[in-house]
């Protein structure tokens, strides 16, 4: 399906800035109406063959621009049952990652050039969020050191503590990302996501933006999201657990029952740079503004700042010592 | 480049701001003029006595003219004696028990006072450099610099130092090139127009270490290879923001007191001192240093 302007038949997608539906091409405010059925492999807009990957659940036109939602990728097993939509518009995004790199002095100049930005792409990354219940318990011994003086004579006092912690906690929607292509440890950094903004998926969202549906299911990825919950459970248990000067465990006992799991789709920016024969990628929270990448290292200009600041240096150091002898 | 330029630009300002105000400076002190010499009870018009012969006529006379010129910029008198000759028997006459190494003194002293050297006065604002070329009795062959007036005001003894050691730089291959540096490190080191002042070493890598260092600095703390921070709390995904604490005991099981003596020091510290070393002064009026070589 597309969403097309019932004002001038033009794409409708949705404007973040808007937190409506627009349409660029007469300006018009939820003017959309669902158009055509399945996209199948040609355009719906204008007829031409589309490119359409194996996880793709929305893809653009490359022929006459158009944003199209595949039906069956957004039904049944696949419709995810929520939604973060962009709350950042690339503007904004590309705004949010000039002032981020403002300082990276030894960024190639082409580094976020236009030319560069053209095909930075916003993404809805498919999630699964699972909910777990936990049980720690553990029984160790702390100490308690305290040292006084009194008159030439130092004392040290050790208390040994029998210590006992039992806590449930119950983690919601811990989120695991369901794409291949996206590096997992960079999804990890995307967040934290406000969950106050989720909502029931509907498919305006996706217009105007890529997407997919999940590569892996939902029992495939546990593993990662039980390591998340079992993790923060431990820093968890280790907070409540405070004032010792050494802890020795003597039993530790943690138990994850998951409790229930949904598929989400969360928003994210993608700007891919290639310089030197490698590509450097870099994320921005869809939601937060939240950025994530490595920018390249220009040699020639950490030459060029690195000489300029010990030649300025060193000439202004030796004239002020010479005005100094002078005067 | 516009992004180069515009992050440097403040830094150039300063550069060339600095640079103008020295030139300036340099240009003010080159310019200058000390003045009409007023020493009317001066026995020669004389600046060069090459009594060890160790300069050609041409050569005296280029000095003699040079020496002119930076006497006026300076304001004080110029004096170069050459010597081959044994100081021994003069300088013991006068000082029975004065060192080999100050033979030079002695006689640098007595040539320029009996002289009345001083170009607002006798025994004034001068400067005179004896070279002996005659080697003494303990094989070494010496030389003084001296200074009366507003030189030796100017003067310390670790600038004298460097002054004779520029011209025991050039003396052996070449005595004129030698006094030519004296006569022109006395002028930068009275007017400071520079040259010498940056030949000396602590001031050349002073500023090359510290810009060195604030470059490897900069690199440092541009090649930021990080990318990104994780900003998720352990507490993040936890249903109302905390976890519910069922049992939590802290029981006292034991106590162990261990007790230790404070070792005391009774002794002191001590203190090491140090001397510097300052330049001879002799009659009140002379400051002065010697090389021998």
């Amino acid at each position: 399906m597309l969403f097309r302007c019932r004002n001038c038949g033009g794409n409708v997608v949705y404007s973040p800035e808007r937190n409506k539906m627009f349409c660029p091409h007469c300006d018009g405010i939820d003017s959309e109406e669902k158009a055509g059925g399945d996209a199948g492999t040609e355009c719906i807009n204008c007829g031409a063959p589309l490119e359409i990957k194996e996880y793709n659940s929305t893809c653009k036109c490359e022929y006459c621009g158009s944003y199209m939602i595949l039906d069956e990728r957004v039904d049944g097993k696949y419709r995810p049952h929520l939604i973060i939509p962009f709350k950042i518009g690339k503007d904004r995004a590309v705004e949010l990652m000039r002032q981020e790199f403002k300082s990276r002095v030894f960024a190639p100049d082409s580094f976020l050039s236009e030319a560069t930005l053209e095909e930075m792409k916003g993404l809805y990354v498919p999630f699964w969020m699972y909910d777990y219940a936990a049980r720690c318990d553990y029984a160790g011994t702390g100490t308690k050191v305290r040292v006084w003086t009194g008159g030439d004579t130092q004392y040290t006092e050790t208390s040994y503590y029998h210590v006992e912690r039992n806590l449930d906690i119950d983690f919601d929607r811990i989120p695991v990302d369901a794409s291949i292509e996206m590096n997992d440890d960079i999804m990890d950094l995307m967040e934290p996501f406000d969950y106050r903004q989720l909502e029931g998926f509907t498919e305006e969202y996706m217009s105007g933006f890529y997407g997919e549906i999940y590569n892996m299911g939902a029992e495939e990825l546990e593993n990662r999201a039980k390591e998340k919950a079992a993790r923060d459970a431990d820093s968890l248990l280790k907070e409540s657990i405070s004032g010792y000067a050494s802890l020795v465990q003597e039993r530790k006992r943690m138990d994850l029952d998951r409790e229930g799991v949904q598929y989400a789709l969360l928003p994210v920016w993608r700007y891919r740079y290639r310089y030197q024969d490698r590509e450097y990628e870099f994320h921005v929270n869809g939601q937060t503004g939240k950025i994530i990448g490595a920018v390249p290292v220009s040699k020639k200009k950490v030459l060029a700042y690195g000489g300029t600041v010990f030649a300025v240096l060193w000439a202004a150091l030796s004239l002020l010592l010479h005005i100094a002898e002078v005067i | 480049m516009k992004q180069y330029i515009r992050y440097f630009k403040w830094y150039f300002v300063c550069v060339w701001v600095l640079a103008a105000v020295y030139a300036g400076i340099l240009l003010l002190h080159g310019s200058s003029d000390a003045g009409g010499r007023t020493n009317g009870e001066c026995l020669t018009g004389e600046r060069v006595f090459d009594y060890g012969e160790v300069l050609s006529a041409e050569e005296e006379e280029k000095l003699r003219e040079l020496i002119a010129k930076r006497e006026r910029q300076t304001g004080c008198d110029i004096v170069l004696v050459t010597l081959d000759e044994s100081l021994e028997e003069y300088a013991r006459e006068r000082e029975p028990y004065v060192p080999y190494e100050e033979f030079v003194r002695v006689y640098a002293e007595e040539f320029y006072d009996g002289n009345g050297f001083g170009y607002d006065g006798p025994s004034g604002d001068g400067v005179l450099l004896v070279d002996n070329w005659y080697r003494e009795a303990d094989g070494n062959v010496y030389t003084w610099f001296c200074a009366a007036g507003k030189a030796d005001k100017k003067y310390n003894l670790a600038m004298m130092n460097h002054l004779l050691d520029v011209v025991y730089r050039y003396v052996e291959r070449s005595p004129y090139k030698a006094y030519r540096a004296y006569i022109n490190e006395f002028y930068h080191d009275m007017t400071g127009s520079g040259r010498n002042l940056y030949g000396a070493v602590g001031l050349r890598v002073v500023p090359f270490a510290a810009a060195l260092l604030v470059m490897l600095l900069f690199i440092a703390l541009h090649w930021n290879g990080e990318k990104g921070k994780k900003t998720v709390t352990a507490a993040a995904y936890v249903n109302g923001g905390r976890p519910r604490i069922n049992k939590k005991e802290d029981i006292l099981v034991n106590k162990v007191v261990t007790k230790r003596k404070i070792q005391t020091s009774s002794g002191s510290g001590g203190r090491s001192g140090g001397r510097s070393g300052g330049s001879h002064s002799h009659g009140g009026h002379h400051g002065g240093a010697g090389h021998h070589r």
